[in-house]
């Protein structure tokens, strides 16, 4: 106790600034888990989340058994999966070859350019989506240039994925690789010294060096990425997704959407599915870190 | 090394935790913005209430009014308490209303109003389509939300008495099952409350005329005239969009032909659900065969409202569904820009057979669940119900509807005419814009609707033509349409349960037959689903409601 004190009043400073964040965090995180209990409730307004009565696990037993159920995970999972395959890597990649680049200016035209998509609202971006891959959109011309047949790219189902991720890869690229960029600056320019002087040429450096003092982020933002793994925004799935797309494109978040804000307001139900959601991520993102530790030492904890 | 790394791994992570912060940071201030904006509006409209405090006579009785901002109305002014006729009747019947107008349209005003609820932070008087709310009013006042207006109405309200009394059938809708009244209505009815139906198919008559066709009365002839201009013209005729998808429960296409109604609708006084009926098949079947064949809009699912607006203001297109007022008044002007020639005209709505009389037509009930509800928190009902059922009384009807006699409309041979100041607005306000700014009559507030402010906000040949082409079997609509039924709260949850899966089944499976990726058979299969998902227990709540509706 007494040493609490002492570090307290040592490290006066630090404490005070993270408080705010620890505020954050108790207020609007931890603070509204205790909403999640009308998961187990049948929750109505005007009886209040302590008054309205408990059904048990009865939420979760109508999403099983909802015709519904395997489809969704199915979507978010290899919507998940394909983001974390194709839209990974791509920052890592570009922030390497951003490194290579000697010439400042150019480097950071790319980089502002790279940057901008991420910094246009997303309603703005989704409405680019539809005008791009319209009838008359630049994407079907190219198609048709190349011998396709115009079409409604996104009003057929086998598109959607494709587009989602592909979309959502040119909209963070940039943004993404600021991170790597970061870690980049931090290896030891003498490493790269005594390579050159071992004679290892650009690649063997890139091989040897930089990717090796990249993989601690990598290995970080990975597990964290996994633990988000059930997580797909509803907001541009929603914006971009129509009936005849529903079976490659509804996920969990947009299910809980329709059930709960659009059409059905039920609460209860959607808390329960929002619950699930939460509990896989929370099971995953532990999966991931003890898998990483075990096979590369690198962990979040 | 481990160790190292290690190290290195707490920096890293302690550069996300800030870039996440930041991310928080940023969403929270849009968050907080919104938030700004709200209460700036709010401050803004208290502002303007406080203002015109000093003019309003001394002793008014002070209201809250709840009410969405219809869009018109929004476009020109910021609150209720700019509109003229408003003042007007504040000074007439001697009250001071503050109004508070949810932001957003759609599901942002149906999620602040159950937080309005469930925070208990409740206005003295809610105007609002009471379809948006589950479980309807039954159920708020069950919760304490609102309070019956019965006696408040038998004692305050001579004109709605009157009214109701005239009316048994008007009196049935507005009244819920155990004869409780809960919402003080907005009604057409009377000499001048006949228009009901405000919409339908409308075509280029001037491609009819130019190919020399007949305006399509039967599915059949449909078929040919849209199969011609696709074959003249080049284009897919038919185009709709995603907010009406075809053979939804939200569409307004060609299933009323075929004998059925767009989900629940009356089969005699037997409840039925139109996918699960044969016809649907027949249906499905025709749409399909369109759709091949190049005559509907291939884009149909994924068009918005502006894109089917630019298609059939620009020739992309030759026949949709269209209202009076919004549709044909915004498409026609936009293509006679570029076609001086061209020319839309209303077509009846579609039958089987020739000779057979339409009966699925787009015709609102004389009162369509909406008008004014009366929360716990009002201390003063009976000022509250006298100045509502003032809109009711001869000059308070031609005070919302019209507005100030010499100002924005003026008698002639005792019939109301705008002025210019609406008809020709200086400003160059569109019609719907320039009465919204000085009454309420084009969109559904409390009170009673008036059809010669119809004849005058159509302000086109076409429009007024399509008005009585549109209403000419509008009664039919009445025997198979399902009246305002009321469900029970219980009901009312266990039916939004089973139809919110139902729903979703049915878009999905009936846009992908129709487009072609799933064959007609399957629809087979999918009433299966239907039955799986429980939609004979929809029917049966449905079918309850209705025979209540009858005893009432």
């Amino acid at each position: 106790m007494q040493k609490l004190m002492q570090d307290l009043s040592r490290n006066k400073a630090i404490y005070l600034m993270v408080l705010p964040m620890v505020l954050y965090y108790v207020i609007f995180k931890y603070f509204p888990m205790y909403g999640s209990i009308i998961a187990f409730k049948d929750f109505s307004v005007s009886k209040g989340i302590l008054g309205s009565p408990w059904t048990g696990l009865e939420n979760f037993q109508a999403f099983f058994d909802s015709i519904y159920f395997w489809r969704v995970i199915r979507n978010t999972l290899l919507i998940s999966v394909y983001q974390l395959v194709f839209g990974f890597p791509a920052p890592i990649i570009l922030a390497i070859l951003l490194n290579e680049i000697r010439k400042k200016t150019f480097k950071s035209i790319v980089q502002t350019v790279s940057y901008l998509p991420h910094f246009i609202s997303l309603v703005v971006i989704c409405g680019l989506i539809l005008d791009f891959t319209s009838r008359d959109g630049i994407v079907s011309t190219i198609i048709e240039w190349l011998g396709g047949e115009r079409s409604t790219l996104l009003g057929s189902a086998d598109n959607f994925r494709s587009i989602f991720v592909t979309s959502g890869i040119w909209q963070e690229l940039g943004w993404s690789s600021i991170i790597f960029l970061a870690a980049l600056s931090g290896i030891n320019p003498e490493l790269y010294e005594a390579a050159r002087v071992d004679g290892a040429g650009r690649f063997r450096q890139m091989w040897s060096i930089t990717l090796p003092g990249l993989v601690p982020i990598i290995m970080i933002l990975l597990i964290l990425r996994i633990g988000g793994m059930m997580d797909i925004g509803f907001e541009k799935i929603i914006l971009l997704y129509n009936p005849n797309t529903y079976e490659t494109a509804d996920v969990i978040s947009s299910f809980v959407y329709r059930k709960g804000i659009a059409e059905g307001q039920d609460y209860s139900f959607t808390s329960a599915v929002g619950l699930f959601q939460a509990v896989i991520n929370f099971v995953l993102l532990i999966g991931a870190n003890w898998f990483s530790r075990r096979v590369s030492g690198n962990r979040l904890w | 090394m481990g160790k190292q790394f290690r190290n290195k791994s707490i920096l890293l992570l302690a550069i996300i935790m800030v870039f996440s912060v930041m991310a928080a940071a940023c969403s929270g201030n849009e968050g907080s913005n919104k938030g700004n904006n709200a209460s700036d509006a709010n401050a803004s409209g208290t502002n303007a209430a406080a203002n015109k405090e000093s003019e309003a006579p001394a002793g008014a009785t002070e209201l809250s009014l709840w009410t969405p901002l219809n869009p018109n109305a929004s476009a020109i002014v910021k609150s209720l308490s700019d509109v003229l006729m408003v003042q007007e009747w504040e000074k007439k019947t001697n009250v001071k209303f503050s109004f508070e107008h949810p932001t957003g349209a759609g599901a942002d005003v149906v999620q602040q109003f159950g937080v309005m609820v469930a925070s208990n932070d409740l206005p003295d008087i809610i105007v609002w389509g009471t379809n948006n709310i589950q479980g309807g009013p039954s159920k708020l006042f069950q919760d304490g939300t609102i309070i019956k207006l019965n006696e408040l109405i038998d004692e305050h309200a001579p004109n709605l008495k009157k009214i109701l009394d005239e009316n048994p059938d008007v009196a049935r809708q507005v009244k819920a099952d155990n004869g409780d009244i809960y919402v003080f209505p907005h009604l057409r009815v009377g000499e001048y409350g006949k228009y009901k139906t405000f919409a339908g198919q409308v075509i280029r008559q001037d491609w009819l005329d130019e190919l020399g066709l007949q305006q399509p009365e039967t599915i059949d002839e449909w078929e040919n005239v849209l199969r011609t201009i696709k074959e003249k013209k080049g284009i897919a005729p038919y185009t709709s969009e995603k907010g009406t998808l075809l053979g939804t429960k939200s569409s307004y296409d060609f299933m009323g032909a075929y004998g059925l109604g767009k989900e629940f609708y009356l089969n005699g006084s037997s409840v039925v659900y139109s996918p699960l009926q044969p016809e649907f098949k027949t249906y499905l079947a025709k749409m399909q065969q369109w759709y091949k064949e190049g005559l509907i809009d291939p884009d149909y699912a994924t068009n918005d409202g502006k894109a089917k607006d630019a298609k059939m203001s620009s020739g992309k297109a030759a026949a949709s569904f269209g209202y009076i007022g919004g549709s044909i008044g915004t498409w026609l002007p936009a293509l006679q820009q570029s076609e001086p020639n061209a020319m839309l005209s209303a077509v009846q709505y579609p039958v089987l057979n020739k000779g057979d009389e339409p009966r699925f037509t787009e015709t609102s009930w004389a009162y369509a669940n909406q008008g004014a509800m009366l929360t716990s928190a009002n201390e003063n009902p009976a000022e509250t119900i006298k100045a509502l059922d003032y809109l009711l009384s001869e000059e308070g009807h031609m005070l919302k509807n019209f507005g100030v006699e010499g100002t924005t409309y003026t008698l002639a041979d005792n019939q109301p005419v705008y002025t210019d100041l609406i008809l020709k607005n200086p400003d160059g306000l569109p019609i719907g814009q320039a009465m919204a700014k000085y009454f309420i009559a084009n969109y559904a507030f409390v009170g009673t609707d008036d059809d010669r402010y119809n004849e005058q906000y159509y302000a086109l040949d076409t429009q007024k033509e399509a008005a009585k082409k549109y209403a000419e079997f509008a009664d039919n609509a009445a025997t198979v349409l399902i009246p305002p039924v009321s469900l029970t709260p219980e009901e009312a949850d266990e039916f939004g349960k089973i139809m919110t899966d139902i729903n979703t089944y049915r878009d999905e499976i009936v846009t992908q037959i129709i487009m072609g990726s799933a064959s007609v058979d399957d629809i087979d299969g999918a009433v299966e689903q239907f039955k799986k998902m429980g939609i004979e227990r929809a029917i049966e709540i449905q079918q309850a409601a209705y025979d209540r509706f009858n005893k009432r």
